[in-house]
């Protein structure tokens, strides 16, 4: 297995099931569903340090969506509207400056006193007087509760294009506790208070356990009374752990899975893939880039050249699934892709036609076999990180197919933070990495960070993070963003990421290679009801915040 | 007391050094520890570009601020005790996780080193004693496990006495299951139980260089002309081999005994990463990954003084030990 998928997939959670049926302190024998337990590995490495601060970047992974909670829940996994957790209902003005939001009622704390609008009013005052853990920058002016069910949040810019960021990613925290702590930025709320399925029961350094918080608002739910956290250092140690029945759940590329799991029959996986596999190319010459990837006609017949089938056997372990030029995904976001003709690039490359795009642009082929145009060669390095296996191998082969249309790929490995800090400054030619996860499934959470003018930077200056990595700069993509993200009309939004797909199909400042696969495993001898490939009630991967309260909410002891 | 001032003033000069090392190695990786949070942020969930701002306001990083400035304030955090923040980890205080992860670490690799080096210097003593017996077709099977790759070894043995036949667990520092950690019977059982295989395979790679060491000085010594003296007083060749031989062929791996133990706290890196082990080693792995400053220098702080102090030790010993090192200085 490679530690990359560690990365794309960071995190794989497992949980391990407590021996059901163990005498309990008072010695009474307890039925399967009263002390079930399973264990999940959700990619912590090393030591874990006790942060349960929902607004902390370095919070344990489990504390929102299992002990705090959004107004909204977006599913990535399809296209289902935002669907009501603790708010029932919400609504804009037609400026996009004030936000009505309807409390859901009846919701209590896991300290039993209830939750009301004026928690979610307090919620976004804080983020307003609280610059640290204003994450996306949020331009609030004011958040007040009319009474107990209603908040209106008003903001001084426009603000549609953070709705998802707002009511889907801002945990809900109590006002009774949040307003006795003085640094809320630097807490570590170590008794969390929320409104999740589970609260927290025990923590040590190498594992921590949640249980069923009994106050939960939805009935019947959660079942599980005990979810394990656990640390593992490496890849193989997970998937040692996985075989060996000591994980219930966690998210890790394993290679040969299908063999893998035929000898253990509780062992199942599924696969979502939803992060999109392209090329970054360094595009913008006049940020700085240099190299004959600034062309865009070289672009193209990269895009045209590599066989995304065999790439997908040989380096995907054939889970993954195909891509679209416009880096939406296929099925999930049918609805935003104009053209019906760039829903799906074809599996098997077209030599052809990159010979002709890179002949009429005037690379000619040399007495090496490899083009050139004005004395420069076409040759191009292209870097991804040490250890990942699988996009190793992508380089590797890619390198051998772009070589018979007459293109020199030189594969280099990095360590990560060398990797990373060169998409970031602008020092690469080509450089393998995923687009995708947005806030919401809405285009433009790709479209404004990745091909946006306003998210780039010259070559040697930082671009912003996860931004616009291509220096890529085109000005009607940017003015179509900006009309876009004044409206929260779905069909004036169509119109322009019509136009933003013409512009970024045509000059492929990422290249597209395919949808990566994403690989969740289950042991299903300890609970049932796993996500699966045909109810995908929540993205499954055992990282993912949000969803893991969602599947963990929904999973049931096995009989 | 001339030569003890002369030794600790070299010392202090040594450590100096290595603090403004410790100090300036981790500044020269590539990468930006605030891009780093972001990058892992946004594999739980969506960040925004925006984010950048609020974990910089959060951490109170002021990246601008010159190199000799914070060389000033790293001194000085030194000098009251204060090991900084992590970033990995923040808000935790780095002294925090140290005093977390380093028992463990000298818990099993302290351990494994005695442990590896009782019984290579016994080993090597019954060896040397009876030289040309079938003691001495040990010495190239332990030197063997000592020359392949320490992670090799570790991996394979994992891989057999952990999957195939699942005599040992396969990772952690305790049975996380079932034993709460605490002074009680059970959880220090499961200690002893999870240690083993990773000593282990500690104690294997080691145990050929005392053992190998140990039974040539015991030849060379044996050579000696007090050797003949006391087989000519009648004593008993028990007493001849502890008392006579073993006792003056062992001083040169004492010497190297306490420099290991210097090496303690460094050199367990690759048993944690392999075995999920929960000590010093994963914390400065993780410090790397990071870029987190405050726990790399606090880390490597804690290697540097316990490497300077086990030599500043040993020079001491010696200084008792043999009176001609005290004469020439």
């Amino acid at each position: 297995m490679s530690i990359p998928s560690a990365r794309r997939i960071l995190a794989a959670t497992a949980a391990a099931l407590l021996l059901a049926g163990c005498t309990g302190a008072d010695g009474e024998e307890k039925s399967g569903t009263a002390d079930s337990s399973i264990t999940v590995f959700n990619g912590a490495n090393g030591a874990i340090v006790e942060n349960w601060n929902p607004f902390s970047p370095t919070q344990l992974q489990p504390t929102n969506g299992t002990m705090y909670e959004a107004l909204f829940w977006y599913n990535l996994a399809n296209d289902a509207p935002p669907q009501p957790m603790l708010a029932t209902g919400y609504s804009w003005n037609t400026d996009g400056t004030e936000l009505t939001v309807t409390a859901r009622e009846g919701v209590k704390w896991s300290d039993g006193q209830p939750f009301t609008a004026k928690d979610v009013a307090f919620t976004f005052d804080l983020i307003k007087r609280t610059k640290a853990i204003n994450a996306t920058n949020l331009d609030i002016t004011s958040s007040v509760a009319k009474d107990d069910k209603t908040a209106v949040i008003t903001f001084g810019t426009k603000s549609f294009t953070d709705e998802a960021a707002i009511i889907g990613h801002t945990p809900m925290i109590p006002e009774h506790i949040w307003s006795k702590i003085p640094d809320p930025e630097k807490t570590i709320n170590q008794n969390p208070v929320g409104t999740g399925p589970f609260k927290l029961k025990s923590f040590s350094a190498q594992s921590f356990v949640i249980e069923k918080n009994p106050n939960y608002w939805q009935p019947g739910k959660p079942q599980i009374q005990n979810v394990r956290y656990i640390s593992l250092a490496t890849a193989d140690a997970a998937s040692a752990a996985l075989t060996a029945g000591q994980v219930d759940w966690m998210s890790s590329y394993l290679p040969g899975l299908d063999q893998l799991l035929k000898n253990h029959k509780d062992l199942s996986y599924v696969n979502t893939p939803t992060m999109t596999t392209s090329i970054f190319t360094c595009a913008g010459a006049e940020y700085g880039c240099k190299g004959p990837q600034t062309d865009p006609a070289v672009r193209q017949a990269i895009y045209h050249a590599i066989n995304r089938d065999q790439l997908n056997k040989l380096a995907g372990g054939g889970y993954a699934a195909t891509a679209s030029p416009t880096m939406l995904l296929p099925e999930r976001d049918q609805k935003w892709i104009a053209d019906p003709s760039q829903q799906a690039i074809p599996g098997t490359g077209d030599a052809a036609k990159a010979n002709q795009i890179l002949d009429a642009a005037g690379w000619a082929k040399g007495a090496d076999g490899i083009r050139a145009k004005g004395g420069e060669r076409l040759s191009m390095t292209i870097q991804t990180v040490s250890g990942w296996s699988d996009y190793i191998s992508l380089n590797d082969t890619m390198a051998q197919q772009l070589k018979e249309v007459g293109i020199e790929l030189k594969p280099t490995q990095l360590s990560w933070n060398e990797w990373n800090n060169n998409q970031v400054q602008g020092r690469y030619q080509l450089s393998l990495d995923s687009i995708g996860l947005g806030a919401n499934s809405n285009p433009y959470h790709i479209y404004q960070p990745k091909y946006a003018s306003g998210t780039t930077a010259k070559v040697g200056e930082s671009a912003r993070t996860s931004g616009n990595f291509a220096r890529y700069h085109n000005d009607t993509v940017d003015k179509a963003i900006a009309v876009a993200a004044g409206t929260n009309d779905e069909a004036a939004q169509k119109e322009q990421y019509k136009a933003i797909q013409t512009e970024i199909v045509r000059d492929l400042p990422y290249i597209p290679i395919y949808v990566n696969s994403l690989l969740t495993e289950f042991n299903t001898s300890r609970a049932t009801g796993w996500p699966s490939n045909d109810n995908k009630y929540a993205l499954p991967a055992s990282w993912k915040i949000w969803d893991n309260g969602i599947v963990l909410a929904n999973i049931t002891p096995a009989k | 007391m001339r030569y003890l001032s002369r030794k600790l003033g070299f010392y202090l000069v040594a450590l100096w050094a290595a603090l403004t090392l410790n100090f300036l190695i981790p500044r020269m990786m590539p990468g930006d520890p605030v891009e780093i949070m972001l990058a892992k942020l946004g594999q739980k969930g969506p960040v925004t570009p925006e984010s950048r701002e609020a974990i910089e306001a959060m951490l109170g990083t002021d990246s601008s601020r010159p190199l000799w400035a914070q060389y000033g304030d790293y001194l000085a955090g030194l000098a009251n005790g204060d090991l900084g923040v992590s970033l990995v980890f923040f808000p935790a205080p780095v002294s925090s996780i140290i005093a977390q992860t380093l028992p463990w670490t000298i818990g099993l690799i302290g351990l494994a080193t005695i442990i590896s080096f009782l019984t290579g210097v016994g080993l090597g003593t019954l060896a040397g004693w009876k030289r040309g017996s079938w003691m001495d077709n040990l010495i190239p099977v332990t030197t063997m496990f000592q020359s392949v790759p320490y992670f090799w070894l570790a991996l394979i043995l994992l891989f057999l006495l952990g999957s195939v036949w699942p005599v040992f667990p396969l990772n952690g520092g305790y049975d996380v299951y079932n034993v709460t950690p605490g002074w009680n019977g059970p959880f220090l059982a499961s200690v002893v139980y999870y240690g083993t295989l990773p000593a282990l395979t500690i104690i294997l790679s080691s145990i050929g260089g005392w053992m190998l060491g140990m039974r040539n000085m015991m030849v060379s010594t044996l050579s000696d002309d007090y050797m003949v003296t006391a087989e000519a007083k009648g004593l008993r060749s028990r007493r001849i081999m502890m008392r006579y031989a073993a006792r003056n062929a062992v001083l040169p791996s004492i010497s190297g005994f306490a420099i290991s133990l210097g090496f303690v706290v460094a050199g367990s890196i690759i048993t944690e990463a392999v075995f999920s082990y929960p000590g010093i080693g994963s914390a400065l792995l993780q410090a790397v990954g990071g870029n987190d400053y405050a726990l790399m220098q606090g880390i490597l702080l804690i290697i540097t003084l316990s490497v300077l102090g086990a030599n500043l030790l040993v020079d001491l010993l010696y200084s008792v030990i043999d009176p001609r090192i005290r004469a020439r200085g």
